[in-house]
């Protein structure tokens, strides 16, 4: 469904930028190299630290960021040459990526089901099953500024998956949430699975990912260094749980980098 | 183009169920404006009002005889008082200066017996006033003292040396000064309305799509709110189309109800000055008139929005776009204004092809009812083409990574 092949993404940094870095180089790779597939009815994780180039693949692959070099495929289509065909497909759900506060979670649900074509009744029928998943019907008519983190971040995940889209990518989805909300964002993730998606996540934390990914793509500095089942991944790094394998691998290629 | 529907019924919909947006927009400048104006023509009225009321304080200096005379049949009303022949000046200028006293007339000593001993080629005696022309009422004092009181008592000494003064009079200009003026009403009007409307409906409406489309663009940019409509299937020309439709209507709204306003206010304004400088100000258009008013007024409305698009699309921050459109609203400006100053000769066709520049020459040759249907071509023409260059470029940066994303 997903597939990442060598993908490299290059940032020209600004004189103000390379300053803020401490760098000399105008240039910086945010992702290098990486190729991944996430595959049907199966999340795939990316795990990283903050800044490590999780959100910059997410954005490749959702078509908002060209590749520098290396190519994106989503159900068959190029992000590059069909990159309407492929947000047809997709849901993407970041928190840099807001809505409208001036509006109700109802009205931008409608906004973005008419901008995706869906016709009325469909629409309806969609906002139902999600706003009654997601408990949403409570606050359904509130302005969006005046709702709360957690009711922001539903309403988000339900307008995102207003088409009923076959790919799923979702960059921190629990980020900033209390756990019982976190909890219902991740069953739906499973239940999206179950329907046969193929849902795409990336997270820094350990434990949710442990609990949720079928397989786990760590990423430091911009690189993939390991992928795998999360057994696979503790048998290769000789560890006891993911905690500790992402450290023994981080120790390894981050001082590669220094 | 079912997207940038959507987007156009949205935007809309966002400014008109945000009572802060619809007040600030759309009923606060017409209150503003009414209340502005109407303040300005009642300060106005209590000025001249209160000036004519004021009674001046008049020193007066070796005063002829038959002056008093003169300022009694004419029931000229002042506190006047007399000084003697060798009074020092200096207390009295003081006191003009202060504001105490008005004004000081000075008749040259001896001066009814220099007036009558005149002879051809002598001397002529001299009436010296002394005021200070940055008071009102000083000011007004002296003008009226030599208007009314001076010229009245200079008559009577002419008529003392030559008996018959219209002997003095060798012809008149113009006995009837109306029916000397040859004048096409409408143009004459258009005339008065052409020199400050271009530049007014120029303010207005770049004024509504600064402020509008700064929020639509780079405030949608910065709240993370345009990215999920980059998400969507919608072309990113859609998209633009449907952001410059309704910045353009709601610019275009908030400009009516100023004018709207104006309309109304003027009267208010005016009212202070008497009814006939209200003559001057009514115009009647033909309805091809008002046709070509309104194309060219939408095209001006397109062409702003798309200028503020534009720098809204690249600019970073709210802030930063604000930065950007203030030296081109400048610009904007000083080519409006620039037919309040501009003569009379004739224009090339190519000046009403300039945007801006020539949207004001044509308004202005549309108040007067001398604008050709070539003209009005190479107006609407050269506008819509900037206007779609800028378009073009709007869309180019809409799909921009590096500008959309800061990538």
């Amino acid at each position: 469904m997903i597939e990442i092949k060598n993908l490299t993404k290059v940032y020209k940094l600004t004189k103000k930028q390379m300053a803020e870095q401490k760098t000399k180089r105008n240039i910086k790779k945010a992702a290098d190299n990486i190729s991944l597939s996430a595959k049907k009815g199966e999340i795939y994780g990316l795990l990283g630290p903050n800044g490590a180039g999780k959100t910059t693949v997410l954005r490749c692959v959702a078509t908002l960021l060209n590749p520098t070099t290396g190519e994106i495929t989503v159900c068959g289509c190029d992000t590059v040459k069909e990159p309407k065909k492929v947000r047809e497909s997709i849901s993407f759900l970041t928190n840099e990526i807001k809505l409208d506060p001036q509006f109700s979670p109802k009205y931008m649900f409608n906004f973005f089901g008419r901008l995706h074509g869906m016709d009325d009744k469909t629409i309806d029928e969609r906002r139902e099953l999600l706003f009654n998943y997601f408990g949403i019907q409570d606050f359904r008519d509130k302005k969006i500024n005046e709702l709360s983190t957690g009711m922001k971040q539903k309403a988000s995940i339900a307008v995102s998956l207003v088409h009923d889209p076959e790919v799923v990518i979702f960059d921190e989805p629990t980020n900033g949430l209390d756990i019982v909300t976190a909890r219902s964002v991740t069953d739906y993730l499973k239940l999206l699975k179950e329907e046969g998606k193929a849902v795409i996540v990336s997270t820094h934390i350990m434990s949710e990912a442990e609990k949720l990914c079928d397989r786990i793509g760590i990423i430091i500095n911009g690189r993939k260094v390991m992928d795998g089942t999360l057994s696979e991944i503790l048998k290769e790094t000789g560890t006891e749980d993911l905690e500790d394998a992402f450290f023994e691998l981080y120790k390894e290629y981050s001082k590669e980098e220094a | 183009m079912n997207g940038a529907k959507q987007i156009i019924k949205k935007e809309l919909t966002r400014v008109f169920t945000d009572k802060k947006l619809v007040i600030s927009l759309f009923i606060l400048p017409a209150v503003l404006i009414i209340g502005i104006y109407y303040f300005m023509g009642q300060m106005q009225t209590a000025m001249v009002n209160e000036i004519e009321k004021h009674v001046s304080t008049i020193d007066i200096q070796n005063v002829p005889e038959d002056f008093k005379e003169t300022l009694a049949s004419l029931k000229f009303d002042a506190h006047i008082q007399y000084l003697e022949p060798d009074e020092d000046l200096t207390a009295v200028k003081k006191d003009i200066l202060n504001g105490t006293t008005d004004l000081l007339v000075v008749f040259e000593e001896d001066f009814l017996n220099k007036v009558s001993t005149y002879e051809t080629g002598g001397v002529i005696p001299e009436v010296k006033t002394y005021y200070n022309n940055s008071e009102d009422y000083s000011n007004a004092a002296r003008n009226n003292f030599v208007d009314t009181v001076l010229s009245a008592y200079q008559q009577k000494l002419l008529k003392e040396r030559f008996e018959d003064i219209d002997q003095l009079t060798v012809f008149r200009v113009d006995v009837d000064p109306e029916s000397s003026v040859i004048v096409d009403d409408k143009k004459a009007k258009g005339k008065i309305f052409g020199i400050l409307l271009p530049y007014l409906i120029t303010l207005m409406l770049f004024q509504g799509a600064m402020s509008l489309g700064i929020d639509a663009i780079t405030g949608e940019k910065e709240r993370g709110t345009m990215a999920s409509m980059l998400l969507t299937p919608l072309n990113r020309r859609e998209i633009v189309v449907g952001k410059l439709i309704s910045v353009s209507i709601l610019a275009g709204l908030s400009a009516a109800v100023y004018a709207v306003s104006m309309v109304f206010a003027m009267p208010v304004m005016v009212s202070g000055f008497g009814s006939d400088s209200l003559e001057g100000l009514s115009l009647k258009f033909s309805a091809v008139q008002v046709a070509e008013l309104l194309v060219i007024l939408a095209v001006m409305v397109y062409l702003y929005v798309a200028i503020v698009a534009l720098a809204s699309v690249l600019a970073k921050t709210v802030k930063e776009a604000s930065a950007f459109v203030s030296p081109i609203l400048i610009i904007v400006l000083v080519a409006g204004m620039a037919t309040m100053f501009s003569g009379n000769e004739e224009k090339s066709l190519g000046m009403f092809a300039i945007p801006v520049y020539g949207n004001a020459i044509s308004i202005q040759n549309i108040l007067t009812g001398e604008l050709t249907p070539v003209q009005f071509t190479a107006t609407v023409g050269g506008t819509l083409l900037l206007a779609v260059i800028l378009t073009v470029l709007i869309t180019k940066a809409f799909n921009s990574e590096k500008v959309m994303f800061n990538a």
